[in-house]
């Protein structure tokens, strides 16, 4: 501000020009508005377009007729233009709103028929593999000298895991202490695999737990909050059940390290622990799980496994 | 009354023709819309006023419609088109609120 007044009072010169504004001395100090007014105090005063102003001045100069002047042919035809335009621009955000409505539910229908679709293939895919099972017990039955092998491979099934058994063997009912606060007093999933390795060791010949099977390649571990067998989750109590000498294994699961750790965690910790001796135990088929990188030796191979 | 008989004559062709809007088009037409609605209000306030001019009013609305559309042209280009378009209802806001004010004091004189 003090640029443009450099020597008298810059101090109140807004304030002395408005009061001397029609003094011509003084007049050049008066600055315009747009310098002296907030910008919108300064929009509110000049919301009127000065153009109008000055024309109706040049008018009254002019000594043009001072009746009201009209609406010309230009002037309608400018509200004709804007009225267009604000149809169209309603029209159009009504028109998208709706085709963007539409293409959501659209989208939203491709989803589920898709959905359905993997569905049905994968059924198919069930269907399929059940049909190979078929065809191929079908297959080594015509074979010659072929049942030798289907014994074979309905043993190894069992003691793989991959066929349903049934059988006498004890059930173990493991739960977390009451009011468990802690992992400290949670069953964790090292507890299970001791457990597991313990009946195994102590002659268990097949195991499950909470109605998953133990294969040769099932994991007990930890997801998150819940321990997983077979990557499905698990929830407290753990049963497992295992199929053996009901008369022995009890005892010898006692004598293992395993054995001994629970017993531990029984007095310690406060976990719960029961085994009972159950004389009919039928235990489900584990999944078959797919062999990537594992291929079948031929040297080793004895007897009829080789083909 | 000239003025009147466009507005009808503009909202029926609107509802008619239903024009498609080109769609590099389609960001600037509800600001150029804002900025024709300032006009209209600025000419209505001079017509009771008693300033109105038919030339004044043609030439404001067109460059209104022109720049409001320019500067969201520009910001887009620059990358600030919504923060532009802002600034422009902002003020084009203002305006409208004053001049309906002025408008409001015409006819109720209150």
């Amino acid at each position: 501000m003090p640029r443009h007044v450099p020597e008298n009072s810059p101090q109140d010169t807004g304030s002395a020009g408005a009061r001397t504004g029609s003094d011509p001395s003084e007049a050049q100090q008066v600055l315009p508005d747009q310098v002296t007014m907030g910008l919108l105090p300064y929009l509110n005063a000049h919301a009127l377009d000065e153009d109008y102003a000055v024309a109706a001045e040049r008018r009254t100069r002019n000594g043009a007729s001072r009746g009201r002047p009209g609406v010309g042919l230009m002037g309608a035809l400018a509200i004709g233009v804007f009225a267009v335009l604000a149809v169209t621009a309603a029209v159009q955000t009504s028109q998208d709103s709706v085709s963007e409505e539409r293409e959501r539910l659209a989208l939203i229908k491709q989803v589920k028929e898709r959905t359905e679709r993997l569905n049905a293939r994968r059924d198919l895919q069930d269907e399929l593999r059940a049909g190979n099972d078929r065809l191929e017990a079908a297959l080594l039955q015509n074979a010659e000298n072929s049942t030798g092998l289907i014994d074979q491979i309905g043993l190894l099934r069992l003691r793989s895991g991959t066929s349903p058994v049934r059988g006498r063997g004890v059930e173990v009912v493991a739960d977390d202490a009451p009011n468990a606060e802690s992992d400290r007093n949670k069953v964790l999933d090292t507890d299970l695999q001791q457990l597991v390795n313990g009946l195994w060791q102590a002659g268990a010949e097949a195991i499950s737990i909470n109605g998953q099977r133990l294969t040769a390649l099932s994991a007990i571990r930890h997801a998150g909050e819940a321990i997983t067998v077979n990557y499905r989750s698990l929830s407290r109590p753990y049963t497992v059940l295992a199929i053996g000498d009901p008369n022995t294994l009890p005892a010898r699961f006692a004598d293992t390290t395993s054995g001994q750790r629970w017993l531990d965690l029984q007095r310690d910790v406060g976990l719960r622990f029961a085994m009972r001796t159950k004389t009919d135990l039928r235990l489900p088929a584990g999944p078959v799980p797919e062999l990537r990188y594992a291929n079948q030796d031929d040297e080793e191979g004895q007897g009829s496994g080789g083909q | 009354m000239i003025a009147v008989f466009g507005l009808v004559i503009g909202v029926a062709l609107g509802f008619v023709l239903q024009p498609d809007v080109p769609i590099g088009l389609e960001p600037y037409l509800p600001i150029a819309v804002v900025a024709a609605l300032d006009a209209v209000f600025g000419a209505m306030r001079a017509f009771l006023d008693g300033t109105f001019d038919d030339k004044v009013f043609v030439v404001s609305f067109i460059s209104n419609v022109l720049i409001a559309a320019l500067i969201v042209f520009l910001g887009d280009k620059l990358g600030v088109g919504a923060q532009l378009s802002t600034g422009v209802i902002v003020v084009l806001g203002i305006r409208i609120f004053a001049n309906v004010a002025a408008i409001r004091r015409h006819i109720f004189h209150a």
